[in-house]
């Protein structure tokens, strides 16, 4: 196991290889970018290997001091335990699979333009934050990789920085993320004022005892916490960034904005696991921003009109599950959805980029129409990718993650976030097999190429595919010992009763969904198009309005107290300074005269000053 | 022993015999371009056997010891600059440039002498030695009238400047009867008579430096001289005369009157406050770094008035900063005007996008600008810490103010120079500056700015070697 350093190394020598021979050709730019990432999953499995055949446990691995001033020692630790071998497990795992099929996708994004390097470089770049993020043993060296995701997500969501949107796109990410990474730094000075460490696992062991259960310094500082992981994992009140993200190139939006990064909220509260459960009333919180968020979410996902849009709005919508099983304390169930997340939404991100390429880089839904016929391949993921979304029953790892995380709800007695939970999910059915019979079925809308392309294009879709059925909910997490368990109460008839209503809630929205998209369209395009329907409709595009809602609340007011100030008398004082100086400036420019006489008596007169000085002092 | 201590300033004087035999059979600037040279990097090895035998006294006029030798080094390794510097200055023009590097030999002779005197006689000697080769240095492009007017301009003012200094000292010699440093002062009568020597001195002394308010010379003399002069006027002349300077405070009775006190905080508290300030609007480059070199000599001043142990280790340092960057910020100005013939470029304008085709030069100006400002990671930084360290210790409260307000304004003025060298290039294709003996000047300026990055991130080495080099009192 003391090769766990070189998992970070890898991708990092690749970053600077791909940095520093920017013009390098199109295809050393996919070998070193793939293949860097590439090492980093053979690593990892060597790592897995090494960890289960040591009996699990938890291995730090120290490589230097990074700081080590006065009382702040931070030194650069990783630690591999069974949290963090998941973690990684997803994103070397994982990465590597949209790393290999970002070489074929980028190849035709690009269409021969320049960029490929700088691409790898930035992914590369992220991989290698993303493991720090997953494997710090300090929170200090977590907040660097940390900061590390959020600049690569910020440079890959700008990558096509020519068109202006995106590079507002890129700006609304960045800015959004860093109110939340500000609370999360408030957070960390307070645990190292109390408790004078950053190291995790110190920090676990001393907050139930400094500072009890309950006590409001620990609710405080669980809830700032909570602010960074909300801001990371675009979940409600900072939600907002991730539907603009997808400017982005597709491999991004799969790696970054479905399967790792943003889902770092949900690893940071389940790692910081200790200090949310003695602050109740934060979990508690915790739950309800899930709850909500994944409805918001659910229903924004259901009017829109841009593949991508849909796929990421159920990502927040996901990621609200997950919220939502941390804040009912089923720690365990939403780390499975999360690695289960991970392989169902990076194939239907991944299969979105497909069908967009053949599509001609159409990403509008409704100009798509009856594609089955033309990418059967395609067809059949988004069937495999949908039907794990929508958690179908018995076949889909989905249905055993989601169906976790719900009946824990109900058991442990959040009976409000268990109905919000099974709302959302009947949400989730309708907006994904909406999306599915839009674009595959109806009319045929246009012309498409199938992507070519064994080991690049087909391999990591079949691979994503398989993990998304019943076959990924096999892979055991070891978990225990890391994470409390969950209480194991509940009968098994009454397990058996929650499944069965969730798998109705599933089967009867897809029920419906078909009946409505496959069967009564017109219908429903009347219904829109009424005046409440649209007004409905745009509501629901719009995101809930919360755009608006926050350009009305923060944005409108900052440039109007801005505005008030362009000519201020701040400003005015301000500006004394440099005035005074230049003043000084224009009568000590006149003593330059040039003239020889002036200054041989400038020097008789200020040496007559200082003798006399001298000589009467 | 005595000849082994003062190794250096004989090689030297050998060089200067050589090199005035030599012109009488050839011209060739190459061969006296190299034997001076030769000679200053032999005096620059004379150091070494010489530092074994300190401290030694001399004669009674001079004392060799640590402080004396680690001057001594840095004023041999600026003469060494300013001869290659010449060297690539002088190439491209047909005039005589022989004498150019006698001069040079016998001022680098004077400033040598200067920084081990111990006595009034041997100061005076020094001082003459290194000002009236430079009066021949700065007005050495006699076409120019630019440079006549200057060189005259120091010539007359420079007599007026001696003409305190050797009142002075006969006040001195009147009220004490003795010229040694640590005999001036020592019998209490006669105070009022002393006390004008010594602020006959010190203006004197203070002219020299250029130090506010004796500094009005100073832009017009580095605007007027050649690129080479400019340099060894900035950097070995000030070096030289402030370290008999300190010398002379540090051993002389007479310096530790509390009025000559005030009146040195006043002085580094105008020089901080002027050279700044004029420096602001300047547009070019050599009044510019003129005018900084005021507000630098202003910094030294600061540690000079705190006193105390560390005073001697900030001046060490402040001056070791002060002569790596002035040679590289002139050495630059030097070599872009040097294929020029007529005016020098040394307007700001001529500087614009210079990046863009000379990288090496413009990356090196900019390094020593930064380093001027001030900036971490270069050596200035640490100088200004140190002279900053001196001053809060102390208490002189004043001074700090002055030294962050001056340092708030050099840094608008160092990074306006840092920008426009990287702006847009616009102007036709200039001369390349290809020649050998251009790129010996490129390569050693390069190596300038590799020392003022290395020495910012790892300074111990010199401040070990300033510390350990300290002034001996005579018994």
């Amino acid at each position: 196991m003391s090769a766990l350093f070189l998992i970070i190394v890898f991708p990092v020598l690749g970053a600077l290889a791909l940095s520093f021979f920017p013009r390098m050709s199109y295809n050393s730019a996919r070998i070193i970018g793939a293949g860097s990432v590439g090492l980093s999953a053979l690593t990892m499995i060597w790592l897995m290997v090494a960890w289960f055949s040591a009996g699990g446990g938890a291995y730090v691995q120290t490589l230097w001091n990074w700081v080590d001033v006065a009382q702040f020692h931070i030194p650069l630790a990783l630690r591999l335990d069974g949290l963090s071998l998941t973690m990684i497990g997803v994103v070397a795992g994982v990465g590597f699979l949209i790393h290999l099929f970002a070489t074929w996708y980028m190849v035709h994004d690009l269409e021969g333009a320049p960029g490929m390097a700088r691409f790898f470089a930035y992914m590369n770049l992220f991989i290698a934050a993303m493991l720090i993020l997953v494997l710090a043993s300090n929170l200090l060296v977590l907040y660097l990789g940390w900061e590390g995701v959020g600049l690569c997500s910020y440079l890959l969501v700008g990558y096509y920085f020519e068109k202006e949107a995106n590079a507002w796109a890129a700006f609304k990410a960045f800015l959004m993320t860093r109110i939340g990474d500000v609370s999360l730094g408030i957070g960390l000075f307070i645990l190292f004022i109390n408790f004078g460490t950053l190291n995790i696992h110190t920090l676990l062991q001393q907050a139930p005892q400094v500072w009890g259960s309950g006590a409001p310094i620990a609710t405080l500082t669980a809830l700032l916490i909570l602010g960074g992981a909300v801001g990371k994992s675009a979940q409600l009140p900072l939600q907002t960034w991730l539907i603009d993200a997808m400017a982005g190139p597709t491999p991004v939006s799969a790696l970054i904005h479905a399967a790792t990064m943003v889902t770092a909220g949900v690893y940071l509260i389940a790692r910081l696991h200790g200090l949310f459960i003695i602050a109740p009333i934060a979990l508690e919180i915790v739950g309800i921003v899930g709850g909500i968020t994944l409805l918001i979410a659910g229903f924004a996902a259901i009017a829109q009109t841009d593949i991508k849009r849909v796929i990421a709005y159920s990502t927040m919508s996901q990621i609200g599950y997950m919220f939502l099983a941390l804040g009912v304390g089923a720690w365990h169930a939403a780390i499975f959805h999360l690695m289960v997340h991970a392989f169902f939404k990076s194939l239907l991100f991944l299969t979105a980029g497909s069908v967009i390429i053949a599509c001609h880089h159409e990403q509008n839904i409704f100009k798509m129409g009856g594609l089955r016929k033309q990418l059967p391949f395609d067809y059949a993921l988004f069937w495999i990718g949908g039907g794990a979304l929508s958690a179908l029953p018995l076949i889909t790892a989905g249905f055993y993650s989601k169906d976790h995380i719900l009946s824990l709800a109900a058991v442990n007695g959040h009976v409000y976030l268990w109905l919000m939970g099974l709302l959302g999910a009947f949400v989730t059915v309708v907006y994904t097999f909406r999306m599915i019979f839009i674009v595959f079925h109806g009319e045929r809308g246009m012309n498409a190429e199938p992507g070519r392309g064994w080991i690049i294009h087909h391999t990591p879709l079949i691979v994503l595919a398989i993990l998304s059925t019943v076959i990924g909910a096999f892979i055991h997490q070891p978990l225990d010992g890391v994470l409390p368990s969950a209480s194991d109460a509940n009968s098994l008839g009454m397990e058996i009763l929650l499944e069965v209503i969730s798998s109705l809630v599933s089967l009867g929205g897809l029920v419906i969904t078909a009946a409505v998209f496959l069967g009564a369209r017109d219908a429903l395009a009347k219904v829109v198009a009424s005046d409440a329907g649209q007004k409905i409709h745009q509501f629901l595009f719009g995101g809930l309005g919360f755009d608006t809602l926050y350009d009305r609340l923060f944005v409108q007011p900052y440039y109007f107290v801005a505005r008030l100030h362009r000519v201020d008398w701040i400003e005015r004082i301000a500006n004394i300074v440099p005035a005074t100086a230049l003043l000084f400036n224009d009568g000590l420019a006149t003593t330059q005269s040039g003239q020889l006489r002036w200054y041989a008596f400038s020097i008789f007169g200020a040496a007559s000053i200082f003798l006399i000085i001298l000589v009467l002092g | 022993m005595q000849i082994v201590a003062i190794l250096a300033p004989l090689i030297v004087t050998a060089t200067i015999v050589l090199t005035i035999g030599a012109v009488a059979f050839t011209r060739s600037h190459r061969i006296m371009a190299g034997l001076s040279s030769t000679g200053l990097v032999l005096a620059l090895l004379g150091l070494i056997p010489a530092s074994i035998t300190v401290p030694i006294q001399v004669t009674p006029l001079y004392i060799v010891d640590g402080f004396g030798l680690f001057y001594m080094a840095l004023i041999l390794i600026a003469a060494l600059i300013s001869a290659i510097l010449a060297y690539a200055y002088f190439e491209t023009q047909s005039d005589y440039r022989a004498e150019f590097y006698i001069l040079l030999l016998c001022a680098t002779l004077g400033a040598l002498s200067l920084v081990v005197c111990s006595h009034l006689a041997s100061l005076f000697i020094g001082i003459e030695l290194v000002s009236v080769p430079l009066y021949g240095m700065v007005a050495y492009a006699y076409r120019d009238s630019v440079s006549l007017e200057s060189g005259l301009k120091y010539m007359i003012l420079s007599g007026v400047a001696s003409a305190f200094f050797l009142f002075g000292m006969a006040l001195m010699f009147a009220a004490s009867g003795s010229l040694t440093f640590t005999h001036i002062g020592q019998n209490p009568g006669g105070s009022q008579l002393l006390l004008l020597g010594v602020g006959m001195l010190v203006v004197g002394l203070a002219f020299k430096l250029s130090i506010a308010p004796f500094h009005l010379w100073t832009p017009d003399v580095y605007q007027g001289a050649p690129g080479p002069a400019s340099t060894f006027l900035a950097t070995v002349s000030k070096v030289a005369i402030f370290a008999a300077l300190l010398r002379f405070f540090q051993t002389s009775p007479v310096a530790q009157n509390a009025w000559l006190h005030v009146l040195i905080i006043a002085l580094a508290f105008i020089s901080m406050l002027v050279g700044n300030l004029l420096a602001l609007r300047q547009n070019n480059l050599k009044r510019l770094l003129g005018y900084s070199s005021i507000a630098h000599l202003g910094y030294i001043l600061t540690a000079i008035a705190a006193g105390g142990p560390l005073a001697a280790t900030a001046v060490g340092v402040y001056f070791a900063v002060y002569i790596l960057t002035s040679l590289g910020a002139f050495g630059v100005v030097s070599v872009v005007s040097s294929p020029f013939t007529g005016t020098e470029a040394s307007d700001l304008s001529n500087y614009r996008g210079l990046f863009r085709h000379q990288p090496t030069l413009a990356v090196t100006l900019a390094v020593m600008m930064i380093s001027l400002a001030g900036i971490p990671i270069t050596f200035g930084f640490i100088g200004k810490f140190y002279a900053l360290l001196v001053a809060v210790n102390s208490g002189l409260w004043w001074l700090v103010a002055a030294l962050i307000i001056g340092s708030a304004m050099g840094l608008y003025y160092y990074l306006r120079v840092t920008f426009i060298l990287f702006g847009a290039y616009e102007g036709d294709a200039q001369k390349s500056l290809t020649e050998s003996s251009s790129r010996t000047a490129i390569m050693a300026l390069s190596l300038l700015a590799a020392l003022v990055i290395a020495l910012g991130i790892y300074p111990t080495p010199l401040i070990d070697l300033v510390n350990v080099a300290g002034i001996a009192v005579p018994a």
